[in-house]
């Protein structure tokens, strides 16, 4: 991923960026405990608010694919279900990961 | 918001990470950044730095956006702080419920963060002309004030008048007035209106009436001719639906004869040097409205000593206490006994004082005339 784009596309520098990456994994894996204590729990809501907080500073940063993964696990938990989340979590863990080793 | 001062915004929104891109952007631009991350956190630092401006996440757990936005709304510390606020693009209804709930503008999530930058600066600017507005207006309206105290003669200027006076503005562009018109040695004239309204037009008013006053109170017309030429003029110049309560209160103290125009006033108050004190009830149109308009006249055969006040319906009435001057006016008869004894020139402070106490805080504008004859 080119986060030298993502940063002037932002408007902010690089350094700041780095910063606001490793914020982004720190958050993004505390909101991914909160999916799975909501799954563990079966409270879909709370599993699509930790989704709906990932989905939004993922697009604030520029991280698509990451932000549109969030956004469909929070519509679809918003609607009661919780089917496939474990492969949604997967991926979203694949993704994260990627971004520190960046 | 001071020339040199940093402009400050409060950002708040319960993720970090937005919390933390919003401060970056916008502190090396140059604005100092307050965050919260809760509603009851973020309403507290409002209430405490008073910043320029919240950015507001709507989404939030517990208290959420709409909660904080209408409690900062309710309180006047923080109700003028203009607020946007940060929704989901596809939200309408949230947006319309903020718009609603007092936000002047709102961004988008996922937002840009030149975006944020861009509203930032163009409601800072609003909000700064906006105040500049407000602060060039009240600078106007406190130099009508004077102007308009100024129109208020003052009893040491006009010794034969023989009265005493407490005069009140509630507002900047107060709605009462009164004026002493010495129409002889002998003869002197005394006019309390109180105007519908209290904006910089009413203020204007009183100098109109000044002028008509000084023009057609003289010895050559009768009270009542004077009060019907100035309704006339009065019913040509106002502005459609403004008018005047007025009493005109005239004196000649050769033949001791007193004649009172009421014109949907509240009633003078006589307290005779023997007898106790009564209310001249007369009923009246009120002056400016219409053409044909029908004043109550008295007119009284009056002692030397005797006293005579004439007030504005602010003296009597209590919107607060549901009380009008039709019942205040009566209730009020006991305390003008106690004023026997004081001299007439201080009788309409110290009847204030008796029924607001020092620390006057009326409900509406007051004039207290006394008039000794």
């Amino acid at each position: 991923m080119d986060f030298k784009y993502l940063a002037s596309k932002i408007g902010i520098d690089d350094e700041d960026f780095m910063e606001l990456v490793e914020l982004f994994i720190t958050t993004t894996l505390s909101d991914l405990d909160k999916i799975k204590q909501g799954m563990a729990a079966h409270h879909p809501a709370d599993v699509g608010a930790a989704a709906h907080s990932i989905k939004g500073a993922a697009g604030n940063m520029g991280f698509e694919a990451i932000s549109e993964l969030a956004k469909r696990m929070e519509l679809q938990a918003k609607a009661g279900s919780l089917e496939n989340f474990d492969a949604y979590i997967l991926d979203l863990e694949a993704q994260v990961n990627q971004l520190s080793t960046n | 918001m001071g020339n040199k001062q940093p402009y400050t915004v409060l950002v708040v929104d319960d993720n970090l990470l937005n919390l933390k891109l919003i401060e970056k952007s916008l502190s090396k631009e140059g604005y100092l950044i307050f965050s919260a991350d809760n509603g009851p956190d973020a309403r507290s630092i409002a209430l405490d730095k008073l910043p320029d401006l919240i950015l507001l996440d709507i989404e939030m757990p517990g208290e959420n956006g709409f909660d904080v936005i209408k409690k900062l709304k309710d309180d006047a510390a923080t109700n003028s702080i203009p607020v946007i606020f940060l929704t989901g693009v596809s939200e309408v209804d949230a947006k319309l419920k903020g718009f609603d709930l007092g936000a002047v503008d709102y961004i988008t999530k996922p937002f840009h963060p030149l975006e944020v930058l861009a509203r930032v600066r163009i409601h800072l600017k609003l909000s700064i002309a906006t105040n500049s507005l407000i602060q060039d207006q009240a600078a106007k309206l406190r130099q009508v004030t004077k102007a308009q105290v100024a129109m208020m003669p003052l009893p040491e200027d006009h010794p034969h008048a023989k009265f005493g006076v407490y005069y009140k503005a509630l507002q900047e562009a107060g709605g009462d007035f009164y004026d002493i018109l010495n129409i002889s040695d002998k003869i002197t004239g005394y006019f309390v209106a109180d105007s519908s309204g209290h904006d910089i037009e009413t203020s204007y008013m009183t100098a109109s009436v000044k002028a008509l006053l000084a023009q057609n109170c003289t010895p050559v017309y009768s009270p009542a001719e004077s009060m019907k030429m100035i309704n006339d003029v009065l019913v040509e110049i106002l502005p459609q639906g403004k008018y005047l309560t007025a009493c005109y209160m005239h004196i000649n103290r050769t033949t001791l004869k007193l004649t009172i125009i009421n014109a949907g006033h509240p009633p003078v108050v006589c307290l005779p040097v023997k007898g106790d004190p009564f209310l001249i009830k007369s009923e009246g149109d009120v002056c400016g409205m219409f053409s044909d308009a029908h004043f109550g006249i008295e007119n009284l055969n009056v002692n030397k000593g005797d006293r005579f006040f004439i007030y504005s319906d602010g003296l009597v009435e209590s919107a607060e206490d549901k009380i009008t001057w039709v019942s205040g006016a009566d209730g009020l008869l006991p305390v003008y006994e106690t004023l026997r004894d004081v001299p007439y020139d201080r009788a309409p402070k110290e009847m204030i004082s008796q029924l607001f106490g020092n620390n006057c805080c009326p409900e509406d504008d007051i004039v207290l005339l006394c008039i000794e004859v």
